[in-house]
């Protein structure tokens, strides 16, 4: 009879302690084991932030690293083989300066030109075409590799395809040189709007 | 004759000692806990204070990085590697043609071929992967000049796995042909192998 008069202010007693004492076994009890868990999480959003910060990097380092070889490629396309009608007759030039100065003049010179096929369709290729250069000329071997030397320095883009060399007497050799050069293809001519 | 028994309490009388006792250990107790409650509180709060503020700062961090990254990769996306890639890949071909020294192949084979044995023509294969291979036509005195040719390629380190496609005899004496893969320096190439 006496409790039940007082039960309001027990009930509330009661409650306060529940709550301390819940509160305390968590708190208190476990308080290292919190502090434990508050330096493990720190150290999994270290983890996080490392793993963020090496995929940011990875993806920024691709990034730059297409823009150094897309610069590159840029250079040797537009530079190094330039287009045609900036660069053939220079080429050619080449081809002549080359073979007076190994003192072995061709009389005949033959042209050749093909697409890249490289890369499928000219549209998504490339976009480089090679010339060829055959000639045919009597030369010493001296004479030949003088010849082949100058085209190896020459600050053209010249490569030498093939070489032949068939005895022609009296230490004369007939030497056959094809050698090739590319160009960038042309970009594709603006569409008119005028009409 | 009977005695008097006044009763003048206004309730019936109850023993509330037991219940203010309760009260009291209880009110005790829970205020015990409570202050040591409250100091463990401020203590957590206290000693966490600069994990927390780490934590909140590298959390923070770690959202810009996020952002960059996926920025960058959105950037990544929009660029044409495949394209790229066969560029590079067919600019280095032609690169180690261009870088391919033909003085170097001359030396080499002069100190390799025999007193009869004659080069006609030098014909190179270059593949994608740097490989040269020589398609090469001789002409011979003696019978013996294509065995002794590829002996003298399989000795020299410049040249590897020297294989004949055929021999003719011929007014002058003999021709046959062999390829063999080159090996000279390595010239210079693109950066960018493998972009994608």
């Amino acid at each position: 009879m006496i409790w039940r008069e007082r039960r309001t202010l027990l009930i509330i007693l009661g409650v306060l302690l529940l709550a301390n004492l819940v509160f305390f076994l968590t708190y208190r009890i476990q308080y290292q084991s919190r502090l434990d868990d508050m330096d493990s999480r720190l150290a999994q959003v270290e983890g996080q932030l490392a793993q963020a910060h090496k995929s940011r990097l990875q993806a920024e380092q691709s990034l730059v690293a297409y823009r150094r070889v897309e610069k590159d490629v840029q250079a040797i396309l537009e530079d190094r083989w330039s287009t045609q009608p900036r660069r053939l007759t220079l080429f050619i030039s080449e081809v002549k300066r080359l073979a007076r100065a190994s003192n072995a003049i061709p009389t005949t010179l033959s042209f050749t030109r093909n697409e890249s096929k490289a890369a499928g369709s000219k549209s998504e290729g490339v976009g480089a075409k090679e010339v060829g250069v055959a000639f045919n000329v009597d030369a010493t071997y001296d004479q030949a590799r003088r010849m082949i030397n100058l085209f190896e320095l020459s600050e053209q883009f010249v490569i030498i395809d093939q070489i032949s060399l068939t005895d022609a007497g009296e230490n004369r050799l007939s030497f056959s040189l094809r050698i090739k050069t590319l160009f960038r293809e042309d970009p594709a001519p603006a569409t008119n709007n005028r009409s | 004759m009977k005695p008097i028994h006044l009763n003048l309490a206004a309730r019936p009388y109850r023993d509330y000692r037991p219940v203010y006792a309760v009260v009291v250990l209880l009110s005790l107790l829970t205020a015990f806990l409570m202050l040591n409650n409250v100091d463990t509180y401020y203590r957590y709060v206290r000693e966490t204070k600069s994990t927390r503020a780490k934590i909140a700062q590298l959390e923070e961090q770690t959202r810009k990085e996020q952002e960059l990254d996926t920025r960058a990769r959105q950037r990544l996306k929009g660029l044409d590697l495949k394209r790229l890639d066969e560029q590079t890949k067919f600019i280095n071909a032609k690169l180690n043609e261009r870088a391919f020294s033909w003085s170097g192949l001359l030396d080499s084979l002069e100190s390799l071929l025999a007193d009869d044995v004659r080069l006609l023509s030098v014909s190179p294969t270059f593949d994608k992967t740097g490989r040269i291979d020589l398609s090469l036509d001789f002409r011979s005195k003696s019978g013996d000049g294509m065995i002794t040719t590829i002996n003298r390629m399989n000795a020299d380190p410049h040249f590897e796995g020297a294989f004949p496609h055929n021999e003719t005899q011929i007014d002058e004496g003999y021709a046959f042909t062999i390829s063999v893969r080159y090996l000279p320096e390595t010239g210079p190439s693109l950066r960018g192998k493998g972009l994608q």
